[in-house]
This record gives C-alpha cells, sequence and structure tokens, in this order.
C-alpha cells in the first residue's frame, strides 16, 4: 500500500514499467492527456502521481492533499464535473466549498465483520441526493458539523487503534467531494493502519488517481441496477456505468467489498442487474447484501419506500445471490 | 415504527456517540451505526440473538 502507480485508469497503463524516476515528464504528460485534464499536468499532480520512489503512504498522501486542494479550483472529483471553483465560494451540485466539515466520528461495529470495530470519520455533504439518505440531513448539507481538525481526529483514531479498532473508516456524506481533507486525514494517520474508504462509487478518474494506493479497502456501494431508478430517487443521470467504471477500477487497485442496501420493491429493478453483473464482471468479489433499509429522510416521497423491506423480498434477494455464486460476506 | 437516538457524551473532549434504532411493530430492531457499547447493551439484553452477538468482539477495549 506504500508505492502508489495510476495504472490502472480508464484505458491507461502509462506507467507499467517505468523505471523509479525514468521519464516522469513525459509520463506525467501523457496522463493528463489521457485523463482530459491540461491542468492536472500544469498543476503537478501527474508528476506527483507517478513518482515511483518508495515513499510512505503518508508522505504520498500529503503531497496529493497539496494537489488536491489546488484542484478544487476547477473542481471535477465526482462524476457530475461541474467545473467549479470551490476555493472562491463557487458550489456544484454537492453545494460543497473548501471547508470540510465532521458530522460523526466514533467507533462502530455495524459494518462488514471482517471490517470491525472499526474508527469511522463521516465528513458532511454529498453528491448524490438519495430521497431514502439514512444521514440525510448532513449528508445533504456539507455545512453541517464541525470543521474537521485533522490532529485531533487522528488522535482520535490511534486511540481507537490501541484500543482495538481493526480498521479506519473515511465515508460521508460521499468522503470523494473533500479529497483534500481526506487525503489530510490519511496523511496524519499510521502507515500500518488499514484504511477503508467508503465511497458511492460515482468518482472521477482524477479522483481514483488521487485515491490509487491511499486505501486498503474501497467499500463501495452499487445502490440502483437501472439509471431510470437512480435519476427518480437520487437525481443522478449515468449512474450504472460510472459506477460499474469506479468498481472495476477499485478491484484491480485495492481490495473491494460491494454493498447494495435492498430497497422495498427494488428486488428485480435493482438487486436483479446488479447482482448479474457482479456475478459476470466481479465474480469473486466480496459482497455485502443488506436488508436493513428504514424509511429515512425523505423516502415517503416515495409509495414504495414507505416501509422496510419484506421478509419474502429479503429471501428472494438472497435466493438469487446464492443461484448466481457471489460471494457475500456478513 | 419507534425511532430512537441514544446519545453519551464523552468527555473531556466533548465529543459524542451516537447510535439510531428503528423499532418495528414485530419487534424486530434496525440499528444504524451501532457503537461498541450499544452493541453491548443490545446483546445483554438478548445474547441469543446472533446479528448482535458477532458483533460484540471479546478484543475490544471498554474504552471504544
Amino acid at each position: 500500500m506504500i508505492c502508489s502507480t495510476i495504472s490502472g485508469l480508464p484505458g491507461v497503463n502509462a506507467f507499467k514499467g517505468t523505471a523509479p524516476g525514468f521519464g516522469l515528464r513525459r509520463e506525467a504528460k501523457r496522463h493528463a492527456a489521457l485523463v482530459g485534464a491540461d491542468e492536472v499536468f500544469k498543476s503537478g499532480v501527474a508528476a506527483a502521481l507517478c513518482h515511483r520512489s518508495p515513499k510512505s503512504r503518508a508522505f504520498l498522501a500529503r503531497e496529493r492533499a497539496r494537489i488536491a486542494r489546488a484542484m478544487l479550483a476547477d473542481c471535477r472529483f465526482c462524476a457530475h464535473d461541474c467545473g467549479v471553483n470551490r476555493l472562491v465560494g463557487e458550489a456544484g451540485l454537492c453545494h460543497a466549498g473548501a471547508e470540510t466539515r465532521i458530522f460523526m466520528a466514533q467507533a462502530e461495529v455495524s459494518d462488514e465483520l471482517e471490517l470491525i470495530p472499526t474508527f469511522a470519520i463521516a465528513l458532511s455533504g454529498c453528491d448524490l441526493r438519495c430521497d431514502f439518505c439514512i444521514t440525510g440531513g448532513p449528508s445533504w448539507n456539507p455545512r453541517a458539523g464541525e470543521p474537521v481538525r485533522v490532529e485531533i481526529l487522528a488522535g482520535q483514531a490511534r486511540a481507537a487503534l490501541a484500543d482495538g479498532a481493526r480498521t479506519i473508516m473515511i465515508l460521508g456524506g460521499e468522503p470523494t467531494i473533500h479529497l483534500p481533507a481526506a487525503l489530510e486525514i490519511v496523511a496524519a494517520l499510521p502507515d500500518d493502519a488499514k484504511l477503508v474508504w467508503k465511497t458511492n462509487a460515482h468518482g472521477s478518474a482524477q479522483a481514483r488517481a488521487l485515491l490509487d494506493g491511499m486505501f486498503d479497502v474501497w467499500l463501495a456501494d452499487f445502490k440502483f441496477g437501472n439509471d431510470a431508478c437512480a435519476q427518480r430517487l437520487a437525481k443522478v443521470p449515468d449512474y450504472v456505468r460510472v459506477v460499474r467504471e469506479n468498481l472495476l477500477w477499485a478491484n484491480e487497485h485495492s481490495e473491494l467489498i460491494v454493498r447494495h442496501l435492498l430497497m422495498p420493491g427494488h428486488v428485480e429493478c435493482c438487486w436483479q442487474p446488479v447482482a448479474e453483473w457482479l456475478a459476470s464482471s466481479l465474480p469473486a468479489v466480496k459482497v455485502n447484501l443488506r436488508s436493513g433499509f428504514w424509511p429515512a429522510w425523505q423516502a415517503a416521497r416515495h409509495a414504495e419506500l414507505r416501509r422496510t423491506v419484506s421478509g419474502p423480498e429479503s429471501a428472494r434477494a438472497v435466493d438469487l445471490a446464492q443461484r448466481l455464486g457471489l460471494n457475500l460476506i456478513p | 415504527m419507534k425511532k430512537h437516538r441514544t446519545q453519551k457524551k464523552c468527555e473531556p473532549s466533548g465529543e459524542s456517540q451516537v447510535s439510531e434504532l428503528l423499532v418495528l411493530p414485530d419487534g424486530r430492531i434496525l440499528v444504524h451505526n451501532l457503537t461498541p457499547a450499544f452493541a453491548g447493551l443490545l446483546h445483554e439484553l438478548n445474547p441469543d440473538d446472533e446479528q448482535i452477538s458477532s458483533r460484540v468482539t471479546r478484543h475490544m477495549s471498554p474504552r471504544l
């Protein structure tokens, strides 16, 4: 997890076989062209990303945090690709500015068994607008909570590790929209801590390049099995393609766990296509099928989401997963 | 369905721990942001619940 590459970007294998320090500028330029971001090269991100010398994760995270902060001037961290200048107060669809706030930081045991106890750091704000979001208030409002104080958070995380926490998890809202702060947090954590990136898998290629090698586990949601449900329930276009792209990348670059929150009335339209795609495209990946949906936030806007998942629905979903041979984990 | 939010103040840093639970009419309880302390409480209330017992780990410090 210490040395990182960007060799897995879509259609990119730019740095495979590059000797340490050799041809960095050329490779950086190539990378910038491939990701379609001249600004990326100008800001030096590609050069920093393709540095192959064995540096610590904390060192690389600090470098990338600096680059990520500069990239707020033309924010394209998520697939909405807004291009707003968050440094001067412009806001894209997530409404986030340059400041990052947290609404929760605590030890938890409700995630996957192999990850718990985890010290969970929840950043305010998100680029999706899921009406059923269980943390809708702070997830839709990047100004909720308190400003991130990296050293205090890192101290709490270290204390949790000493007390038996197995992992440290950065989540949201959606942490991708807060890459500078997320990377600053990583930079303040021990290199040997097992880090989990809990994400909606709606990030951009730029975001993935900055995240490469930073987290041991990507815990990624695949919420909707079709774009119509994604648009209606979360106001996000082109959802399925973007998530698939992120999952395929994450599977190549770290350990991946895919999560699906089973929604009432969405077994056939959402879970089934998700399960079938996972079975065909990521057959060995760990999958956590969660049936604990509850009608939170603005779920009542949608008639089918005004209840919990029924027993027969849950049984159908598990049966489908088993028939497809998915690697279900608790 | 009744929604409960439990909050425990921690000194001296002032941060709080939060778990949320939803009690369903059939007696099932759904929990979000389950903390070790709250998992311990639920485990005491129903030691036979495998969903909870698997989350109450022995090596966890009571300080978590």
